[in-house]
């Protein structure tokens, strides 16, 4: 399976919904066949709640760890 | 110093400092609780805005009943103006482009936000390009002056402010009461530490009746931008700013309730009633978020930003501060101190808020990503 890896560490907010959004719609078909995996890194303690809710909405789950200092969000197919 | 203003101080800095980690912990963004209803159609970050506005009426109201209320109404307000809304629509547009409003800049910067910093020096600026046009506008905005000298609609109506205070109390009471019903309170958010939306509402609420009985006036903060950027044009450009009357004059003559001391202030760089009432607050919440995020292992500068994010947010903090002299005051003091005791000013505050915030949004959308076809999330 592909990893799309995003870094939007230190970005203004919204841009790791507005990003992730983007690529969700761009690869909505591998996201759903279970093909590819979206890595969002963000410092945003907003988005690990906007962002998973969203990748739900599409019917896709989301996973939030906290890291060293940030947080790291990861799509996966529901299926899978 | 007077041994009162210590006092006083030193409240404000505990109230900033615990509006700081409340704000840190749950990302209570005031920019983002008005672009999110027009970007994502999302209304998470309005919900406690509302809760906070119905609870602020609710204890005002009830400080006004039992006679603890220093002014009624808060004294640095003043009959409506045209400008009130231009000011709104300015500062509505400013904060969406800056990522944050005039308090949120602060404890995102406290966090370790270098964006936010970014905008903080726009703050600085926008407030320095105020004082260079001061009195050019002033004539101009005391033409677009109401025929009216109430300051708060009640007043206009000539009615007790408890009837219509009631009303809004009772139809901000239903929509969280029906946010409850259908679980629109519910806490989706995973990052360490969070603490609920409603919760901040309602403690931020409590922090703003605080602030009112022991100065006497709301929270506010964005004249202190205006006293920082004096400072350094104090530093820099002395000459230049002893020729500038708005960083000269002191219009504003103020006695605190504990001692009642008639004390004089303005935007200049000295310390004054306006020092006195809001440096405490502004270093306490960028203390309090810097705290929250150390405790929380999060405080991380980024240094590696896009360019053309950094030219937005100073640019938004530059039309921000313009929106806050014009107006004037920021969205704190109108959305936390005015409007729950339905002040006329900053009811038309909001009317310019909404669009300014809406088109901040489009703006703000083009620069960070020009192709979206966003979906909503309907939370």
């Amino acid at each position: 399976m592909k990893v799309l890896k995003m870094d939007i560490r230190g970005q203004i907010c919204p841009s790791s919904l507005l990003l992730v959004l983007r690529e969700m719609n761009l690869h909505h078909q591998e996201l759903v066949r279970g093909n590819l995996s979206i890595e969002v890194l963000t410092d945003n303690r907003d988005a690990t709640g906007t962002i998973p809710d969203a990748v739900r909405n599409m019917g896709i789950e989301a996973f939030v760890e906290k890291m060293d200092g940030y947080y790291r969000i990861t799509t996966k197919q529901q299926s899978d | 110093m007077d041994f009162s203003v210590w006092v006083v101080m030193s409240g404000l800095l505990v109230i900033g400092l615990t509006a700081g980690v409340l704000m840190h912990r749950s990302d209570f963004c005031m920019a983002g609780a008005f672009r999110d209803v027009f970007l994502f159609n999302s209304y998470k970050h309005i919900r406690p805005l509302v809760l906070l506005l119905t609870l602020s009426a609710l204890m005002f109201e009830l400080c006004r009943l039992a006679g603890v209320l220093p002014t009624y109404p808060f004294s640095w307000f003043a009959p409506p103006s045209g400008v009130n809304i231009f000011g709104g629509m300015v500062f509505g547009l400013g904060m969406v482009l800056a990522g944050g409003c005039v308090v949120g800049v602060l404890y995102k910067m406290g966090g370790g936000n270098l964006m936010a910093l970014f905008a903080f020096l726009g703050l600085l600026v926008g407030s320095a390009l105020y004082a260079e046009i001061h009195t050019w506008w002033i004539p101009l905005a005391k033409q677009t002056n109401f025929s009216t000298e109430a300051i708060t609609l009640p007043q206009w109506l000539r009615v007790s402010s408890t009837v219509p205070v009631l009303l809004l109390v009772s139809l901000g009471g239903f929509l969280c009461w029906r946010w409850q019903q259908t679980e629109l309170w519910v806490n989706r958010n995973t990052a360490e530490g969070f603490i609920p939306l409603w919760f901040t509402g309602i403690g931020l609420a409590v922090l703003g009746v605080l602030t009112v009985l022991l100065c006497g006036v709301p929270m506010g903060v964005s004249t202190s931008y205006a006293k920082g950027a004096a400072l350094l044009e104090l530093w820099i450009i002395p000459d230049h700013l002893a020729n500038l009357p708005y960083f000269m004059a002191t219009p504003v003559h103020y006695a605190l309730p504990i001692d009642g001391v008639l004390r004089s202030g303005g935007a200049g760089p000295n310390f004054d009633i306006v020092a006195i009432v809001q440096a405490p607050l502004i270093l306490g919440i960028v203390g309090g978020a810097w705290l929250s995020a150390h405790l929380l292992g999060e405080f991380r500068v980024i240094w590696k930003v896009p360019l053309n994010q950094v030219i937005m947010v100073f640019s938004g903090g530059v039309i921000m501060a313009l929106g806050a002299r014009i107006s004037p005051g920021c969205n704190v003091w109108h959305l936390w101190g005015g409007l729950p005791l339905l002040t006329i000013q900053s009811v038309l505050f909001v009317i310019g808020l909404v669009p300014g915030a809406w088109l901040g949004g489009i703006v703000l959308q083009r620069i960070l990503i020009s192709d979206v076809p966003l979906k909503r999330i309907n939370s």
